[in-house]
């Protein structure tokens, strides 16, 4: 009889996009509202409001789920709505085994939800069920919670209660305001308590109940929503007809865009890009055939095209960025989840979340960041007893911080645990030196060698790690996004694991230069300064050639010898400076044509995979030319000057 | 028939995947103007710039829940003889009798058949039609 019931496939499948969409916002919901349900543990106080923000997104889940024919999923979200059912009508208290149910139960939930995505085989169900199920059979009746918004109770002094009043009409609603924007409003100065339908003398008014500390000139900012307000009594109580809680109330003004359609228009502004660079060209070309008037007026014309399209790439790179938030708060939920399994206390903490990143990166980092974090804490936090005898706090600190420098974005992943054991992975790769003449750690071979394939410093791998992807498929996906990874480490302190990742992908701001009739393209942010160098004030130091600048040694690398170029005979030379302090190095080349906007094109055939070759380019002629990878050249010279050296 | 002369469908849903899928379902009746609403107190919003020949209303929804928006429709005279089909998610059977005491004039649950509620919006609009 259900099959009677079951929409065709073809009505379904013009919906699924929709719904893991709406199904991953919920889990992210679920998965925020679980954290801070935490804390109501074995508590005599409900947080009604959070209990209910997580029914709903069962419930729609639960209906969705139906709708799409996902039958797991759907009988999933039933018993976990049933088991919150249970506690927002205050039969029972959230007990520990219940909250455990609940995380658990999302999980499964969770990858329900994806096994269906990727057509891949549905994870079981049943345990999960049974365990919800016994939650709610086990539930403790001889309790009578008191039930209360506990967010309402530590209500401060200063706070005052208002009553305003809405009334919907045409004009308003053509203006943009109504009932959802009125209430996003409100809810910026202060706690709605109530929204409440009310009829007026045939008219029917919203009236909005608000605690707000908010002053005078605050609500006078208000006015353009034509409301009307008083200020109530704190004696009055006022009986919320619907709870509310922090999450649900993002009325947003949002839309959503397929990332394919941003990658279009971004793929457009760079063909634009091109397009300008050929006209300015053509315009070079035409300077002596017009009069100094129209020659003005066209170069006037063709800034004006230069500084509206740069502003147009600006716009629509910023649309592609999102707050890295979006990654650290499901991170906030792993590390509960492996902190359990290990039965380690972990606090996390968090800062940078409001960094942007490229959504692009959003799922791609997604999985390298959730191994380090695994490691960090499976690997790198001690067990409660250790950390207590080598006299640290009994709890672990996993540390995520996100900034921007420059042009990049920098991630790391720390802990105060005890650190790499060094020893262990160079017993495991003999042929690697991992310590320097002084015996300090060098970190990029260390990392170099725990990124190598199959090197694990357990002897087996532990549950947390060993489902994960190893370092090395870490350290491939930071490359894969043109980024780069470091880590650094203390024996009994803890481990870093810095991530570099560019913060444009698509478009960017080159240096281009000739060596030997060649010409090339260098990423601006690698540049410190450009010099201009006289071929006579260059020395020659054991086969290294240097020369003075600002006082300091400067060794340069020839890019015409880096490849096999001809060496410029005559006139001066420039010189790219690359790095700062005593890491600095000149790149010389013959000549600097010019800062452009270019851009980049990956090159993905393995047969251009050319050390040093970061991808290509052109400059509006039709030619390709090559954007260099300047880190990857310079390491290359300085191991054959240091290899040099030690003959 | 003008889109002034178009039937107004309210489609009042949380979720906007649920509200797709309704107005698809619909979509073969014709001569219609669908419009949603994401919440309760949105529905009576709507409800008041322009009166709708049908509606379709879930009940758990945030702000407020489906059957204070029913009440509140019934209780007023110009809303009395719209047809209300209340689309919700199945549950317990005393919620049923709640939705058709408060005015309800059908009540399906979730998961849903596009080909039965569309024979059943036909239905409630064809008799208001004749009633009118």
């Amino acid at each position: 009889m259900a099959d009677l019931n079951q929409p065709p496939d073809d009505f379904v499948n013009q919906f699924l996009d929709d719904y893991f969409a709406e199904c991953e916002e919920h889990l992210a919901v679920v998965r925020a509202g679980l954290l801070n349900l935490e804390r109501f543990v074995d508590s005599s106080i409900a947080d009604t409001a959070q209990l209910d923000e997580l029914f709903r997104s069962f419930h729609t889940i639960k209906g969705i789920s139906g709708m799409v024919g996902l039958s797991p999923a759907e009988q999933l979200a039933h018993e976990m709505e049933g088991y919150l059912r249970v506690l927002r009508q205050g039969e029972a208290l959230l007990s520990k085994e219940g909250f455990d149910s609940l995380i658990e139960g999302t999980k499964v939930l969770e990858e329900v939800i994806n096994a269906h995505k990727t057509h891949a085989p549905a994870p079981a169900i049943e345990r999960t069920i049974e365990i919800l199920r016994e939650v709610v059979a086990g539930k403790d009746t001889s309790v009578t919670p008191a039930k209360g918004q506990p967010e309402q109770t530590q209500k401060t002094e200063d706070k005052k209660q208002w009553r305003f009043l809405f009334a919907p009409s045409q004009a308003r609603s053509e203006a943009g305001i109504n009932v959802n924007t009125v209430r996003a409003r409100l809810q910026s100065i202060g706690d709605i308590l109530s929204t409440t339908p009310l009829v007026h003398d045939g008219d029917v008014l919203f009236e909005l109940i608000v605690s707000t500390s908010a002053s005078e000139s605050e609500l006078d900012a208000l006015k353009d929503l034509e409301l009307t307000s008083e200020p109530i009594e704190p004696e009055e109580k006022v009986e919320p007809i619907t709870p509310t809680s922090g999450t649900s109330q993002t009325i947003s003004t949002s839309v959503r865009v397929d990332l394919v359609r941003l990658d279009q228009l971004m793929l457009l502004v760079g063909e634009l890009v091109v397009t300008r660079a050929r006209l300015e060209k053509n315009l070079k070309s035409i300077r002596t055939s017009v009069t100094p008037v129209q020659w003005r007026q066209l170069q006037e014309v063709h800034v004006a095209f230069g500084k509206q399209l740069r502003d147009l790439r600006n716009d629509v790179m910023r649309v592609r960025m999102v707050p890295i938030a979006e990654v650290f708060d499901r991170m906030r939920f792993v590390v509960r989840d492996i902190s359990r399994e290990t039965r380690k206390q972990v606090i996390l903490e968090l800062s940078g979340q409001e960094t942007e990143i490229d959504k692009f990166l959003v799922e791609r980092l997604m999985d390298p960041l959730l191994h380090l974090v695994r490691n960090s804490i499976s690997h790198g936090i001690e067990s409660e007893e250790q950390r207590i005898a080598a006299g640290k706090p009994a709890e672990g600190h996993i540390y995520l911080r996100a900034t921007t420098a420059g042009e990049l974005v920098v991630i790391e992943v720390g802990d105060d645990g005890r650190g790499i054991d060094v020893k262990s992975v160079a017993a495991q790769a003999p042929e690697v030196a991992l310590w320097d003449d002084e015996g300090r750690i060098d970190f990029d071979r260390l990392l170099e060698t725990i990124s190598a394939p199959g090197l694990s410093t357990r002897d087996h791998a532990d549950r947390a790690s060993g489902r994960g992807v190893g370092m090395d498929v870490v350290a491939r996906a930071i490359s894969d996004l043109d980024g780069s990874l470091s880590v650094f480490t203390e024996a009994g302190k803890g481990t870093t694991f810095r991530i570099e990742l560019p913060l444009t992908l698509a478009i960017t701001d080159a240096l281009i230069a000739t060596a030997d009739a060649q010409t090339f393209a260098i990423h601006r942010s690698a540049v410190q300064e450009v010099i201009e160098i006289e071929p006579g004030s260059i020395k020659v130091l054991e086969n290294n050639e240097i020369i003075l600048h600002r006082d300091e040694v400067l060794p340069l690398v020839r890019l015409s010898r880096v490849f096999n170029l001809k060496d410029k005979k005559e006139g001066s030379l420039h010189a790219f400076v690359i790095g700062t302090g005593n890491r600095a190095t000149g790149l010389v080349v013959d000549k600097v044509l010019g800062l452009r906007e270019v851009v980049v094109r990956s090159l993905s055939d393995p047969l251009t995979d050319v050390p040093g070759v970061g991808g290509a380019t052109e400059l509006g002629d039709g030619r390709p030319i090559l954007i260099l990878d300047v880190m990857e050249i310079l390491n290359a010279s300085r191991h054959v000057y240091a290899s040099q050296q030690s003959h | 028939m003008s889109a002034e002369n178009k039937r107004r469908i309210l489609i009042v849903d949380d979720s906007r995947t649920m509200r797709r899928m309704v107005a698809t379902s619909l979509s073969n009746i014709g001569e219609c103007r669908f419009e949603e609403a994401a919440n309760g107190l949105e529905a009576i919003e709507r409800l008041v710039l322009g009166p709708a020949d049908l509606m379709i209303l879930d009940l758990n929804m945030p702000e407020l829940h489906g059957i204070e928006v029913l009440k509140f429709v019934r209780a007023r005279p110009m809303y009395q003889s719209m047809p209300v089909i209340v689309l919700t998610t199945k549950g317990e059977e005393s919620v049923q009798r709640e939705a058709m005491a408060a005015g309800a004039s059908l009540y399906l649950t979730k998961p849903f058949s596009a080909i039965e509620l569309e024979a059943k919006v036909r239905g409630l609009l064809a008799e208001a039609g004749d009633k009118a």
